[in-house]
């Protein structure tokens, strides 16, 4: 026991703890020989861990403690190292429509005073939202004017402006958002918000919504996926009866388009072709042979080599043949 | 009606290449000028009930139009039917179609025509003319002396001379 500690002791001095990370470390470690074995390997590194432990262990004792509910309780200092960040820093987003406009205009924003004075009932009035400034309903009359026809409603007509303003105001906003996506700066609580923009990945990662088709699709598979195939199971009260009862079958079809269809045509060579592969009774033309596989070869090889005439760079250089020593005759 | 599947399709084929021989892929390729449309169209094979018929396209077009229980069951000419079994038998109504176009042909004698239009087999006694290079399992096609097509059948041990 005494030489444990003494062991601690002594190698403890070097290591540097940081509490904020709970982490331990020791600049000078290195392993004295190549372990032989991998078992060996093992030892070494468990008992090396089991010294940096300790010294985690010693210095969060060494806290000073109060007595929580269930044991004393120790607040750990800030970390020491800083650790990356994880995610990347917020792209700049693009200017909105406002902004650009304000940018172009020399627009600069003024500070607003919380309460104003409004002209129509004599009171200070909120700028917005309940009992505001400037509010449509505090407006008893409406002068008219000589452009006025004598059937117009001006009070409707104010509302209906101002349903276009709010109209034109949202169609803005989502359009700045939508630019926003676009460079990937979206503000984040509308990027949590929109299940339909993928976080992570593309959009074919987004969990799809199953339709009625799919669960009724399914549920026919799981009835038949009895002993018997679905036939001799009671059937449960509300439960349909399946769709397409019996072995499932794909055809071609009957009349395909025009003329007698690619597919059933592709069918009908390959049969074809083998049949008559097989009862081929002439000899076989080597030269004819020849010159096929000759071209086959060819036609591969130029396939090759435009496939793969990309990154010449990093290919490595072409084989070097040394000269060779056969003559040809 | 619908067209053979792949399986379907090989039997059918084999049992047509027994008679025709390489000349299976002109009866598929002929152009057949039937139909209204100035392209000619091809022929295709069509199964409606166990049977086969060999049409042209146009007329497999405008046969969609008639339901299938209605479709009294010709569309083109039948060439033989599926077996309950899977197995497919040529018919006769296929006569016509391979006769044109079959390899072998075998010409019998005007007294064994009526022995073999009852159901017996050709003996060779009876053959008349035979095509050369005909060998056992080829298919051929029974002429009368009058080149009318009589039957088909199969070759059957068949020797030299």
């Amino acid at each position: 026991m005494a030489e444990e500690s003494a062991a601690a002791t002594s190698t403890s001095t070097n290591h540097e703890v940081d509490l904020g990370h709970l982490m331990a470390y020791d600049p000078s470690h290195h392993l004295a020989a190549v372990p032989s074995s991998r078992a060996e390997l093992r030892e070494e590194c468990l008992r090396k861990a089991t010294e940096l432990a300790q010294a985690v262990a010693d210095a969060l004792f060494a806290l000073p403690a109060t007595e929580g509910r269930d044991g004393p309780v120790v607040r750990l200092p800030p970390p020491a190292n800083r650790l990356p960040r994880e995610k990347h820093l917020p792209r700049p987003a693009p200017p909105t429509k406002w902004e650009a406009f304000a940018k172009q205009k020399g627009i600069v924003n003024r500070k607003k005073n919380k309460r104003t004075w409004d002209e129509q009932t004599n009171s200070w009035k909120r700028n917005y939202g309940y009992d505001r400034v400037n509010d449509d309903r505090d407006i008893p009359i409406i002068e008219a004017k000589m452009t006025d026809e004598p059937g117009d409603d001006p009070f409707a007509k104010r509302r209906e402006e101002k349903k276009g303003r709010v109209d034109k105001q949202e169609k803005n906003r989502l359009g700045n958002l939508r630019n926003a996506a676009k460079v990937g700066a979206l503000p984040s609580h509308i990027q949590l918000a929109a299940t339909a923009i993928p976080i992570t990945g593309t959009k074919a990662d987004l969990p799809r919504k199953s339709k009625k088709e799919d669960l009724e699709n399914v549920a026919g598979m799981a009835s038949s996926a009895t002993a018997s195939g679905g036939k001799f199971d009671k059937k449960l009260p509300g439960e349909k009866p399946l769709k397409k009862a019996g072995k499932h079958r794909k055809f071609l079809p009957v009349a395909e388009g025009k003329g007698m269809g690619n597919l059933e045509k592709q069918q009908n060579d390959k049969i074809l072709n083998s049949l008559l592969a097989k009862n081929f009774e002439e000899p076989l033309d080597v030269s004819k042979a020849i010159t096929m596989y000759k071209v086959k070869k060819d036609n591969n090889r130029r396939k090759e080599k435009k496939s793969s005439s990309g990154s010449d760079k990093l290919k490595p250089g072409k084989k070097i043949h040394k000269k060779s020593s056969k003559k040809s005759a | 009606m619908r067209p053979l599947d792949e399986k379907e399709t090989t039997m059918v084929f084999e049992t047509l290449f027994k008679f025709t021989g390489p000349n299976l892929k002109h009866l598929l390729e002929r152009p057949s000028a039937e139909g209204p449309d100035a392209e000619p169209g091809r022929y295709c094979l069509r199964l409606h009930k166990n049977r086969v018929f060999y049409a042209s396209e146009s007329l497999v077009r405008r046969a969609t139009a008639v339901s299938r229980v209605r479709l009294a069951g010709v569309v083109g000419t039948p060439i033989g039917k599926f077996t309950h079994g899977g197995a497919f038998h040529l018919t006769v109504h296929a006569l016509d179609l391979l006769a044109a176009h079959a390899r072998r042909r075998v010409w019998v004698k005007p007294d064994t025509e009526r022995s073999f239009l009852f159901g017996n087999s050709v003996p060779k006694s009876a053959l008349a003319r035979i095509t050369e290079n005909t060998k056992s399992g080829d298919g051929v096609v029974v002429m009368s002396m009058a080149d009318v097509p009589l039957g088909l059948g199969l070759g059957f041990r068949v020797e030299e001379g």
